[in-house]
């Protein structure tokens, strides 16, 4: 039972195979290990440089002392604390951690929305989680004074993303159940659903900037130009635990998705719970999505722009684009918090405006290395 | 042939064949045995396509039910039952760019919490054996059409490469798997059929539409006739010219090759309506 | 420096305290509480506590101020932290400021506690948009830069303005029917009740033509000519961001109002007019006479 390939004189494709190594694969593209550590380095140095720059003046040299310092200080002993103890600890390292946890949140989702779409396209907002946690602000900053009194009473400086993170969901739960015809998830219907769900958040954000009062419209639109500045430790905390949860849930849906890309039908009947695959990845996504989105505010472009850049370098299989994404989402969302907090300062410019600053340069420069294989 | 085949069998029992609130196109009462290549023919419009869907359980009947083993479809566990049935369908548009060998290689996800002996080299000879080898570190969407149809037969073939250990009988189901091949593949996609289902005892169905690669390569086959009904048998004693002038509307004259198979040369009849 | 020995108690006990979460523990440097002498280096986020600090002559222990902090000139070469609603903890911080005063606009609230942490004293005047709240500005500004007697001396002269423009305007004949009028682009937004433009309007003894509604809205043509205001008030940044008083003039929705017959239009520089700040006083006065003008 021979091939065909010599009988029928098919000619071997030029360049298909080169050697294979720890480092590439057959198809000439970076090995999954290679790329996980590509993306864990990117991480470090990203974090680095972070932990490096800022308006206050704190010499590279002092970090590791200070770093030290914070631990002994967490079970006890005496600490010698200046005002760059403060600054480091209490206001740049919890944003830096906290711009890592978004980063990955937001790369993973992303890649899972690809996957699930199976469109490189695709972007968490499709599935409402964006604009539901934008619409939650929005009443709570515009209305939640007058008609919402008991939500600062209960929730005190939770109020706002509780809210924000509940709206995320529950619109994401809309948008799916519209998706459902007798029992399965529709995943074009889905896609019209989101975007009518879209539009509507958005005209319903209108009406509420439309109502607000002068100071309630600012600060809803500083809210949805996106902004690590609100980082604290207990926040850093619940978006750690959110993303973690979903990283790991994630990695079980890693080659269901593969199988996905065979279309629907066909991972069917390769033995994939494509159902479940399908609703897995939506509530993953949008609550890594919803909890950074709740604590920060609009960041784009990060979703979009991290499976791509993964599968450029190392191809499609979402064993290594899934966490090649959060890694790679990560790095760019530090980095760009980095120049967000020192390239104006004292102030600081919005970081969901940076993202798209830094991520379409870097995007394009790596569509024209990679051209051929696009 | 080994001795168990004959218990393993998809039974079609009074299937309704039509797509869900319309026409009946055909009702379907037969037994297709695993260890023959069974063709399933007939006309455009005749059910062909809808047929095989209801066989492998995407869609549902309009009445009656498909039983595997005679157990109804519904009934069999999915992963169970992708572990010892594989589908090529029609065509297959894959999302982003995996290579073929990436492709062939997700034939093997339902092994994958049981991996065969040998399980590393299953797709590479998988893919040799439908001649795409040298094709494995290609973009799948860069292929032609051709290329990717036997690519996702070699996919087909290596879900279900080994038999199962309990020794029960493997099916391969295939919806038009030479339409996009030329002409020497299609010989070659053919004769491997066969053979799967003569050494292998894999229970095969496809529907083709090439009455002369049916007669040349299947054991069995399934004419879905329209109006002239359906007829189940084996492929000589089904599909004689009469038959074939009553459902194409053809004429036809039977000729041996030199290799001692059985065809059919068509004769144009412009006294029958087109 | 300072010294800060925690117990293992009192390390644990940040569980309760990380809900606020904003510090690891024994990391927070209480705020001083009691009023401390003047500060050394001083932020101001307003233009008004901006413009009363350099009428106090303290302008030398401004170390930075927010985007509206225009007026004098001078103040425009200060380092700027960026806009007062949306501040940067760390900015704020680089500055190594003793005290930061702002009105209650200021935000976010995380990075104002991360900044009382650092032990800067953070004074907020709430924007009530009457003479208490230019007072109370003037006092903090005078507490907080140590130069409590030249603040009095200034609300006196302050205080004494404002009676006497107060006198000006009770004396008048008429309340001119009046209507601010915020110009971007598309339609024009008008201030409605709870606005500053509203409290400067009565101020200055005229009549708010719109009194329907709260805030900032957009008013059609119809509504505007429903309005009938007799003077237009805006701001001269605002005509000039639209191209002159004769590109301000063309709009169509103010071709049906009293004011459009004589262009009777009233413009103040932002700051001087919804400022509240010591320039109050001068605000409501010109803005009343020149009102008058128009309508007598």
């Amino acid at each position: 039972m021979g091939g065909l390939t010599g009988v029928m004189g098919a000619k071997p494709v030029p360049g298909a195979s080169a050697t294979p190594s720890r480092w590439r694969t057959p198809a000439g593209r970076l090995s999954r290990g290679a790329t996980l550590l590509l993306g864990l380095a990117l991480v470090l140095l990203a974090m680095v440089w972070g932990a490096a720059s800022g308006a206050y003046a704190i010499a590279p040299a002092q970090l590791p002392g200070i770093a030290w310092d914070g631990i002994r200080s967490l079970w006890g002993g005496d600490v010698q604390t200046g005002p760059e103890h403060l600054v480091f600890l209490n206001i740049r390292l919890p944003r830096l951690l906290m711009g890592v946890a978004a980063g990955a949140g937001l790369g993973l989702a992303g890649a899972l929305m690809q996957g699930l779409f199976r469109n490189p396209l695709a972007d968490p907002g499709l599935i409402g989680v964006s604009s539901g946690a934008a619409l939650a602000a929005g009443i709570t900053i515009v209305l939640g004074g007058m008609y919402l009194p008991w939500l600062p009473r209960h929730l005190g400086s939770w109020a706002l993303v509780a809210m924000a993170f509940g709206g995320g969901l529950a619109v994401t739960a809309v948008v799916y159940v519209l998706g459902q015809v007798q029992g399965t998830t529709r995943i074009g219907l889905m896609l019209l659903a989101g975007i009518a769900i879209n539009a509507l958040a958005g005209a319903g954000l209108g009406f509420l900037s439309f109502v607000s009062t002068d100071e309630q419209l600012r600060n809803l639109q500083m809210w949805l130009l996106g902004s690590l500045g609100a980082s604290r430790w207990s926040a850093v905390a619940l978006v750690w635990a959110a993303v973690a949860v979903s990283a790991a849930a994630a990695l079980a849906l890693a080659r269901p998705l593969n199988a996905i890309a065979l279309g629907e039908a066909q991972a069917n009947l390769l033995g994939v719970a494509v159902e479940k695959t399908k609703r897995r990845a939506v509530m993953v996504a949008a609550l890594a999505v919803g909890a950074v989105t709740a604590t920060t505010g609009i960041i784009g472009f990060i979703g979009l722009v991290a499976p791509h850049w993964v599968r450029l370098i190392a191809g499609p299989d979402h064993r290594v684009v899934l966490p090649g994404s959060a890694l790679l989402g990560a790095a760019l969302v530090v980095s760009a918090d980095a120049v967000a907090r020192t390239i104006v300062k004292p102030a600081e410019l919005p970081l969901g405006v940076l993202t798209a600053f830094i991520g379409v340069p870097l995007f394009l420069a790596m569509l024209r290395q990679f051209r051929s294989k696009v | 042939m080994s001795a168990h085949q004959g218990l393993s069998c998809l039974e079609c029992r009074h299937l309704g064949v039509g797509v869900a609130k319309g026409p009946r196109l055909a009702t379907v009462d037969v037994r297709i045995p695993a260890g023959r290549f069974t063709a399933i023919l007939g006309p455009n419009g005749a059910g062909k396509s809808t047929l095989m869907s209801m066989l492998v359980g995407e869609r549902a009947p309009q009445s009656g039910q498909v039983l595997l083993d005679g157990q109804a479809l519904s009934a069999h566990a999915v992963e169970g039952l992708a572990r010892r049935r594989s589908v090529m369908p029609q065509d297959c548009s894959v999302a982003f760019d995996f290579t073929a060998q990436e492709v062939v290689e997700l034939g093997r996800y339902p092994h994958r919490h049981q991996p065969g002996a040998g399980e590393a080299q299953i797709p590479a000879q998988a893919m040799e054996l439908t001649g795409v080898d040298h094709l494995a570190q290609r973009s799948i969407n860069t292929l032609s059409g051709g290329e990717r149809a036997r690519t996702h037969l070699a996919r087909a073939l290596a879900q279900i490469w080994q038999p199962p250990a309990d020794g029960a009988a493997r099916w391969l189901l295939l919806d038009e798997p030479t339409a996009a091949l030329d002409l020497a593949h299609q010989h070659h996609a053919m004769r491997l059929l066969r053979q799967w289902a003569g050494q292998q005892g894999a229970g095969v169905v496809a529907v083709i539409h090439d009455l002369n690669l049916a007669l040349r390569y299947a054991d069995d086959v399934l004419v879905l006739g329209g109006d002239a009904g359906v007829h189940h048998g084996a492929v000589l004693d089904v599909l004689q010219p009469a038959l074939v002038r009553q459902v194409w509307g053809m004429q036809c004259d039977p000729v041996r090759s030199s290799d001692g198979a059985l065809q059919y040369i068509f004769v144009a009849d412009t006294a029958l309506p087109v | 420096m300072s010294t800060a020995r925690i117990s293992r108690r009192q390390g644990l006990q940040w569980l309760g305290a990380s809900v606020a979460g904003t510090a690891l523990p024994g990391l927070a440097q209480a705020a001083s509480a009691a009023a401390a002498p003047g500060a050394k280096r001083l932020v101001s986020l307003s233009g008004a506590l901006t413009e009363v600090v350099y009428l106090l002559n303290a302008q030398n222990l401004l170390v930075g101020t927010d985007t509206t902090s225009l007026f004098p000139e001078a103040a425009q070469k200060t380092a700027k932290v960026g806009y007062v609603r949306q501040l940067s903890a760390e900015g704020l911080l680089s500055l190594k400021p003793d005290a930061v005063i702002a009105t209650s606009e200021a935000g976010p609230p995380v990075v104002l506690d991360q900044i009382r942490q650092a032990g800067v004293r953070v004074s907020l005047v709430a924007a009530r948009h009457n003479w208490a709240e230019v007072q109370e500005k003037v006092k903090v500004v005078g507490r907080e830069t140590g130069r409590m007697a030249e603040a009095d001396q200034l609300l006196a002269q302050l205080e004494a303005q404002w009676s006497s423009v107060q006198a000006q305007v009770a004396k008048a004949q008429r309340k001119p029917r009046v209507l601010f009028v915020l110009s971007h682009s598309g339609s024009p937004q008008v201030a409605g009740k709870g606005t500053a433009a509203n409290a400067l309007i009565q101020y200055a003894g005229c009549v708010n033509a719109i009194d329907q509604f709260d805030g900032y809205k957009p008013l059609t043509a119809e509504a505007m000519a429903s309005a009938a205001p007799e003077v237009i008030i805006n701001t001269t940044q605002g005509i000039e961001a639209l191209g002159g008083e004769a590109a301000f003039w063309k709009r169509p929705e103010l071709a049906l109002t009293p004011a459009f017959a004589k262009k009777a239009l009233v413009t103040l520089e932002a700051s001087h007019l919804l400022g509240f700040g010591p320039r109050l006083p001068s605000a409501v006065q010109a803005l009343h006479m020149r009102a008058l003008q128009w309508v007598a």
